[in-house]
Order: C-alpha cells, then structure tokens, then sequence
C-alpha cells in the first residue's frame, strides 16, 4: 500500500517533469518557427537596412499615414513632414533654421504688401514651371468655404481673406495677384510683421489649378494625384504600408539634396515597435519613451534632445456656467500644482521644461530669447494659500461642498500617466475629487468645443516662428480658444500684436498677455514637450524644426564607412 | 451419480437472525460523501485554501495593511520589491544660481548630489564656444556613449548646471562637452562620477507620515521611508494596496455576476425542464438567441446605455452585460438535467402521493442538479474574473484612481521591460485565482458526480 503511494507519487512527478519539459520545448519550438516565417516575410518584402550607402536611400519610420496630402487640406505632423519634402513654398527653411528663398527667388515686404519674384528653373515634376497663379490658385483653394480648411486662418493676413472664407466675399477678391507668371503681389489685410515666415507654411504651397481639375477631387489621395515641386517626389504609396520618396530630377537647387530615396517603410505609433526597428537597424531614426531610455543608454547610443516648441497646458472652462469660472478656484488649481514635480519625477524625459509661460522657451524677441527680455513670472507651490482660495471659492460660489470636476485627457500612455498624477495632487492638495474622461483625439476635440469639460490636459504647437501663434490663442475670436475665455483687455494686447509693425511694441504687447494669462489663471502652464531620439550614426544632417517639416531627412547625407 | 438422501431437517426454516448485513460504517450523507472525496483529492483541497486565501487577502488585507493605494509616493517610483529605502533629511529645495559659484579648472560637483538636485560646475574647455552636458548610467567608456543630453548652451561664458530629472539613489556619469560656433560636439569633454545619496525633505517627511509621534526631524537625520513590500508602480502607489483594492473589484465581479446570472439560469431552465412542450421551444430558443449576441458588443452598448459619465466606475454595467448574456449555459444544462429528473420513478410517485408543481421542483429537482449547478459557479468565477481583467484591460472597466487586477496589467505591460514587477504580480494573481477556482470546479465535479462513485 505504501510502496504503491510513493511509486504514484513519484510518477506523478516523473511526468509533471515531462509535462513541463514538453511545454517548454513547445514554445521554444513556436518562437523559432514564428522567427523564422518572420524573417521569410520580411524578406519577401525586401528587408532594407536602414542605411543603404550602394543606392543613397535611408528608409525611416512614420507614426501614422498621412489622411490625404493636398497642402491645401492637411493639418496633421506628419503629412507636414511629408509635404514638406516634395514640395517648396516661396520661402523656406534651410538646414540652420533660417529662412531661405525657395520658389521665390526674391521678394520685397512692405508695410501694406508685398512682392514676390519666382525663380525661372522652379518646375513641377511634370516640367511645367510653377508660376503665380499656382498660388493664387492654392490659396483660394485653402479659403474657399466648401473645402472647410482648418488651416485657413494662417492665410488671414492677405487681403479679404477672412471674408472670402467665410462666404461673404467672392474668391477673386483674395489681395493675391499674378502680375505675370513669374510676379506674385500680395495686400495685406491689416500690416504684419511676420508674413515671410508664414510663406513656408504648408497651406502657403503652391497647387496646380488644370492638375487639380484632372483629378476630380482626389487631389492628394495618392501618388499620381499630386503634382511635386519639392526635393522629393512620392515614387509609390502604399497605403497602410508604405510611402517611398525619391530623387526629384527636377527640382532647382540639386546641389542640396544628397540621398536619392527616402522610404517611409515603416507605419507605427509604438514606440516600442519604434524602438526594436531601430536597433534591427531598420530604420534610421526613432523618439524614445521614459520605458526604454535605459535600453537606449544600454545600447551606448549617441542620444539626442530637442524641444519641438510645443506647449502643454491644463486649460480651464471659462464658461460662466462652469465652476471653474470662478478666478479662485482656478487660483487654487494653480498654485496646488507644481510643474517641476511632473516634469522631473513623473515624465521623467530629458529635454522637457517645466511650464512657466504662455510663450514656450524657444520664441526670439529682437534681442534674443523672448524669454530673457520678459521673464515669466514665478511660481510656486503653496498649498496654504491654495487652500485659502479654494475656500473663497467655495464661499463666492456658496457651495456646502465641491463636487467633483471633470479632467478630460487624451487616451494614450502620456495623458493617462499625467491625469491620474493631476487627480491626485489635487485630491491631496485641495481635498478636491477629478473625474477622468478619457477619450482618443477627435472625441476629445468635440468635447472641448462643446465645453463638456472643468479642466482639459492641452497642448499647443506653433503655427509660424511668432509669440503670435500662441498669444491669439486666447483671443475671444480664436475657435481654438475652447475654454472660451474672454477678455477685452487681452483681446486689446492681441490687436495690437497682430497689427503693430515695431517689434518692441509687440513684444510689450506679449508681455502683457503673459502677465493678464498669469494673473487671471487662463491656464496652467504644464511643460515645454522635448524629445529625447537617436539617429543612425552613419546619417549626418538631419534637422529637427519647431515650425515645418519635422525631421527633416532633405539635407541629410549618409557618411562613409570609417 | 451419488445419491443425495434429505432429511426433515433440511427443510426446517432458517432461524431468524437479528441482523444479516452489519452496517459497520456510520452512513453518509450525499455532501458527507463529496466532502471526503473532495478532501481526498489534494489538487482540489489546496484549490481550495488558496481560495480562502485570496478572501482573506481581499477581506482582511486592507485592515492589516493599511495605505491609501492612491496615495503616491513620488519619492519611490517604480521601486522594485524590497529595496534600499534609506533617507536622509535635508533642507527644502532652494533655487541655485551657479553663476556665484567659483571658477574651477575641472568639471566637478559643486554640493554633495542628492536625489533632489545634482549641481555641477566646471571650468572652460579648450575651444568651446558652447557646452552640452550629458548623464549616463555606465561609465562613457571608449564609444564615447555621453548618454542622456540634459543640457545645452552656445554661451561660453555658462559654466554650471542643475540636474533635477529623475534622480535615484545610484551612481551617475556626467559629462560636459565642448561644442563648436555651429552647436556640434567637438572632442574635448570632461566627466565626473556621482553617487546621488536619497534626501527627503522635513515637510515631505511629515506629509508622508514618515515621523514618529513626537519626534522632531531635523536636516541631518536618517530616517527609512515607506516600505512598499511588493514595491510601487509609476506613480509611486502601494503595489500590495492596490493588489488588493484590485482584488476587490475583481472577486467582487468574479463572485456577484456568476451568482446572479447562475441563479436565474436555473430558474429559466427549471422552468423550461419542467413544463415542457410549447413553452420549453418557446423559452429555449430565446436562450439560444441570447447565445447568438456578441459579448463585447453588447458590453459597449449596455454601457453607453446605462449612462456612465466619463470619469466613473463601470463595473455595475460590466455586471450587468455578464448577467444579461451568461445565464443561457446554465439553463440549458439546468433543463436538460429537469428533463431527466422528470422521468424517474420517484417523481411519479411523488405525484401519486398528491405532490404540486413548486414541491416537486424544489424538493426533488432542483437539488438533484445542484452538483451540477455547483460545478457550473466555481467554472464561471474563473471566466468572469478573466472578462472582467479582459474589459479593464482594453480600459472599458473600473476608473483611475481605483485599481483593478486586468488595468493594473495594462499599465504594467509598459514598463515590461523596465519594471516588469508592475505587471508580473497583478499578472500571477490573476493566474492564480482563475487556476484555482478550475481546479477546485475540477475536484467538486469528481465529487459530486454520482457517476464517478460507481468506478470505484
């Protein structure tokens, strides 16, 4: 009886063992034979390094496909990057950031207008010279109401253009003329400081009206419906797979462009799938996450930062209806919160800055850094007197107790890191209860116009190489002001900014948002975004830009092996 | 052939005997039986103590270990189980104008560096028209891998910085870079080792509670912060507090939802079983068109319909589609069991004896299934703690700050490869509860099946 208890037990034993061992053996067997069909299908497919010296190409990743890329429409970063490698404006930014002439071979700003002279050997990658009317055409397209660009605004300062976007003018009213082929004149609706940086702005390209009308509303949907003037054509695009740019022969200033194709081979937002292509070396450039930093210092990488000029803010719902239009509350909001906390122990990435300001760190004023001559005004945490406003707010508004407040956020890893931080620092701070309301990006944009929110985690990335990009942002006009915040005084500031031509005049004018956005707890700053990335070390010249395309791959050049 | 003579003896009766058959053993009752049986099945019975376990770590946890698992402790994120947590106290943070401090002729630390700032000075660099300075784990070493950039200017003249981001007790490499006019690294650079030192300070301290009553902390002081016995997640939260606020939410559903749905599963179905005919199809292909709805679909719609505001729990919906959607199994096991019981003898004489409907199903039917009803529960506890992980996985379940096991998962997945203890722990829980309650719904079906007794 008890011999056979013990032999039981140890044949149990005996075959848990091989059970174990044949799972094991199982899985490994599986993980070979999926590596293996996986390196059949990736070879199948052509699996490129990501640096081909032999045929000049680099191939790169983009995070999602571009939804269409008719300049006129486009309004998302990475048709931005896109475009702005297969076509040229009148200006352009070379590869220090400055601005250089592209399909404008000169030009001259007045007070009231302005004039452009385009350069003889700009072609379309059908031969045809880019002309005048190109623009012309282009920017009625953008304004034309139908077409409903969001992007129409940024072409507000030529003349009647607010009024032909909005119906009440007919389109050949636009203060943009073709003189001739090669002259562009321009009227300004009101004198502007700034125009030459908004000409390399990708609503500014030029479209081609008899190509336009040939494609019978697909404009922009797929490589042989768009008509390139850049450095760069779109030899083939896959849609969902792949969108490969080449060469393109035509293009005025050859002597720029070093690579002979740029493949955007790969389409992902994860930044771990990111990762693991760039140390197959499949792709040559990609951002890291505070995740895999460590892999990435692991790895001996050379890593580098940049600060992409946008800003993150909680923006607060100034709708009389909501409680957070009381100015103490939002007062005890602000000082309950400590940017440098978040920045330093919860998004824990190299190149971010904790928010200060309105106007990101990077904005010039005429004597450097904007910044420097306007310091923003200090702020720390002071939970006392955080609390004392919360109570004044509670008495004004004469409540027994705050319900909770909604905290709409995006629904990704960032946002949702950073709205339970939120909720917690001011339910530890204020004794206040948050709701989280998670919803993906265009869900999240209807609320905010609607107003269905206390307090929303925004951001802002700038438009054009002016404080003007952030400042009217909270001007009573501007559709994006979505707490609707509304205020004569401000709105003044912004009048003169947009209309003033002395840059001391208009940087006072910023000043003073700065300090009214401040005082009035418009919004509470949260951080300058950087980015943390590493290149391939054979690829030299890639430009990182705040305004543009960004990365831009046009300048870059593949070093030779050492 | 012999022949066989008979006596009258022989066909006297048999004396009657008192007993003919001894009972030696006490009689059982049906769950006296499947009790022992149960008991001697060692998988099913150790199934059944981590069971208990897993109560008394839901139930009884929270008042042993008592923290707040939305509390964040921003001192100790992603801190790994059982580590160093050795502070000293220090003087609250005061901003650090470098600019004062003196000319050096090498890159070196200008304080003592410290979890809350590491201050580095140094001196200029043979050609530098700017620096840039740089953080790495590992020693820079012949790649010249700087590591983190945290820092850059093109003014020659700067010649400190303070780093604030992320700083942990453990030893860091800065190096400062020289750059040419055009911002691009020259080779000239300098590093300096620095072994951070954790501080926490006087207010911080207090805020946590770190203070014993009546003992006044003063800089200088060593003091030990927070234990976190399964370390904290990426916002420095209690990971055995929210395993077990996680515990609650997931066994609350793993329990409620099965009971309910398994309750009018076997009314519907006895209900079926026992009037037959016309209203069994009718009932019974109702079931199956209930069978034939997508889960996760009507999951979504049954929430959009109750009306959750954003921002709000949505277990009572989840319950609710796990009821609405569940009870079919159960019922058709339930009437096909009723079927079966109907046709036996005793209830026949049951209905000789002037038995009614409700008796008959109550008294005789329904506890003839409960085997079967028994085993159905412990299957369907496993599947719903594992719908429920599944639906606050994808993000459709309880909301932050409250925690459950499936979203504890999601946000441990990405942190894997970092901190893989903020995924692997909700993870092995989950493993476990939903293996044990299999293997105890294994071991009570062995027990309770009348057919198994008669192999033995």
């Amino acid at each position: 009886m008890t011999t056979k208890a013990i032999s039981s037990t140890s044949l149990a034993i005996r075959q848990l063992g091989l059970f174990a061992f044949a799972a094991v053996a199982g899985l490994a067997a599986l993980m070979w034979g999926l590596n293996l069909l996986a390196n059949l299908t990736a070879s199948a497919s052509g699996a490129n390094s990501a640096v081909d010296a032999a045929s000049n190409a680099i191939t790169v990743l983009i995070s999602s496909e571009p939804p269409q890329l008719d300049s006129s429409l486009s309004t998302d970063q990475v048709s931005g990057m896109v475009l702005g490698h297969v076509m040229e404006g009148l200006l352009r930014y070379d590869e220090n950031n400055e601005l250089a002439p592209g399909v404008a071979e000169s030009w001259r700003i007045n007070a009231d207008s302005a004039v452009f002279r385009l350069r003889e050997n700009a072609l379309w990658s059908d031969g045809k010279p880019v002309t005048a009317q190109d623009f012309v055409f282009a920017w009625r397209l953008a304004l034309a109401p139908d077409n409903a660009s969001q992007y129409a605004f940024i072409l507000y300062p030529v003349k009647n253009a607010e009024a032909i976007n909005q119906g009440t003018q007919p389109p050949e009213a636009l203060g943009a003329r073709a003189l001739d082929d090669r002259t562009l004149e321009i009227e300004f609706e009101r004198p502007i400081a700034f125009f030459d940086k908004l000409t390399a702005f990708s609503t500014y390209y030029p479209v081609r009206q008899d190509f336009y009308e040939s494609t019978d509303g697909t404009y922009g949907a797929d490589a042989d419906k768009l008509l390139y003037n850049g450095p760069f054509v779109i030899a083939s695009w896959v849609h969902g797979q792949s969108l490969d740019m080449r060469r393109n022969p035509l293009y005025w200033n050859q002597g720029r462009i070093h690579l002979d194709r740029i493949n955007a081979g790969y389409i992902t937002s994860d930044p771990n799938t990111s990762l693991n292509l760039f140390k197959d070396d499949k792709i040559v450039l990609t951002g890291l996450t505070p995740e895999n930093l460590t892999s990435a210092l692991e790895q001996r990488w050379q890593i580098h930062r940049f600060m992409d000029g946008s800003l993150f803010f909680l923006e607060l719902n100034h709708r009389p209806d909501r409680l957070t239009s009381n100015l103490n509350l939002r007062k005890a909001l602000y000082l309950a919160q400590d940017p440098n906390e978040l920045v330093y122990k919860v998004i824990k990435l190299p190149g971010y800055l904790p928010g200060v300001s309105l106007f990101p760190s990077f904005l010039d004023g005429p004597h450097g850094r904007f910044r420097d001559d306007h310091p923003p005004p200090a702020h720390r945490i002071d939970v006392a007197a955080a609390r004392r406003h919360l109570a004044l707010a509670q008495a004004e508004l004469g409540l027994d107790e705050f319900p909770s407040l909604v905290l709409l956020t995006g629904d990704n890893t960032v946002s949702n890191v950073q709205s339970e931080y939120f909720q917690a620092v001011f339910k530890k701070n204020l004794g206040l209860d948050i709701k989280i309301d998670r919803q993906i990006f265009k869900q999240r944009l209807a609320k905010m116009t609607s107003g269905e929110f206390d307090i929303v985690m925004a951001g802002w990335g700038p438009d054009y190489d002016d404080p003007l990009t952030f400042g009217d942002l909270f001007a009573s006009w501007n559709l994006n002001n979505r707490g609707r915040y509304s205020n004569p005084a401000y709105d003044e500031q912004v009048r003169i900014a947009q209309n003033a031509l002395d840059a001391e005049v208009r940087m006072a004018a910023f000043a003073n948002m700065q300090r009214i956005i401040h005082e009035d707890v418009v919004i509470i700053p949260s951080y300058d975004r950087g980015v943390a990335y590493v290149t391939h070390p054979r690829l030299q010249g890639v430009r990182r830009r705040v305004v543009g395309a960004d990365p831009d791959y046009s300048n870059a050049y593949i070093v030779p092996e050492a | 052939m012999a022949e066989t003579t008979y006596s009258a003896e022989d066909f006297a009766p048999a004396p009657a005997l008192a007993s003919v058959q001894g009972i030696s053993r006490p009689s059982l009752s049906y769950w006296q039986d499947a009790w022992l049986r149960l008991k001697a099945n060692r998988r099913a019975l150790y199934s059944l103590y981590i069971v208990i376990a897993l109560l008394a770590f839901t139930l009884v946890g929270p008042v042993v270990w008592n923290i707040d698992p939305a509390l964040q402790d921003l001192q100790q994120i992603s801190q790994a189980p059982q580590a160093d947590r050795n502070a000293t106290i220090i003087e609250p943070y005061k901003p650090w104008d470098g600019a004062d401090a003196p000319m050096v002729a090498r890159l070196r630390l200008a304080e003592p560096p410290t979890t809350q700032a590491v201050r580095l000075v140094w001196g200029a660099l043979p050609g530098a028209a700017g620096y840039r300075l740089y953080r790495n784990i590992f020693p820079v070493g012949e790649e010249r891998a700087y590591g983190l950039p945290l820092f850059e200017t093109l003014d020659p003249a700067k010649h400190h910085f303070e780093d604030r981001l992320d700083l942990r007790p453990q030893t860091y490499f800065y190096s400062v870079v020289a750059l040419d006019g055009q911002g691009r690294l020259t080779d000239a650079f300098e590093t300096v080792e620095a072994e951070v030192r954790r501080v926490i300070t006087v207010e911080e301290a207090e805020a946590m509670g770190l203070a014993e009553a009546g003992q006044a902390l003063a800089p200088g002081d060593r003091i030990k912060l927070q234990a976190h016995p399964l370390g904290t997640d990426y916002l420095g939260r209690d990971m055995l507090a929210r395993l077990m606020a996680g515990a609650r939410v997931s066994l609350f559903i793993g329990l409620v939802a099965p009971l309910i749905f398994i309750a009018f599963g076997v009314a519907y179905g006895a209900a079926a079983g026992f009037f037959g005919g016309w209203m069994d199809q009718a009932l019974m292909r109702f079931s199956d068109f209930v069978v034939a709805l997508p889960f996760l679909l009507f999951m979504i719609l049954i929430r959009v319909i109750s009306g959750v505001q954003p921002g709000e729990s949505g277990v009572a919906p989840m319950v609710l589609a796990m009821v609405l959607l569940s009870w079919p199994a159960t019922a058709r096991l339930v009437r096909g069991q009723i079927l079966q019981i109907r046709e036996e003898g005793y209830i026949s004489a049951s209905q000789l004896l002037g038995a009614g409907a409700p008796y008959l199903v109550l008294r005789h039917m329904i506890p003839n299934t409960l085997g079967v009803i028994l085993v159905t529960l412990t299957f369907a506890v496993p599947t719903a703690i594992f719908t429920e992980a599944f639906l606050s996985f994808i993000g459709m379940g309880v909301a932050p700050p409250t925690a459950s096991w499936g979203s504890m998962c999601n946000e441990g997945i990405k942190t894997m490869l970092t901190h893989p203890h903020e995924l692997i722990f909700p993870a092995l829980f989950i493993s476990i509860t939903v293996l044990a309650f299999n293997l105890l719904g294994d071991g009570l079906r062995d027990a309770l099946d009348a057919r198994m007794r008669s192999r033995e």
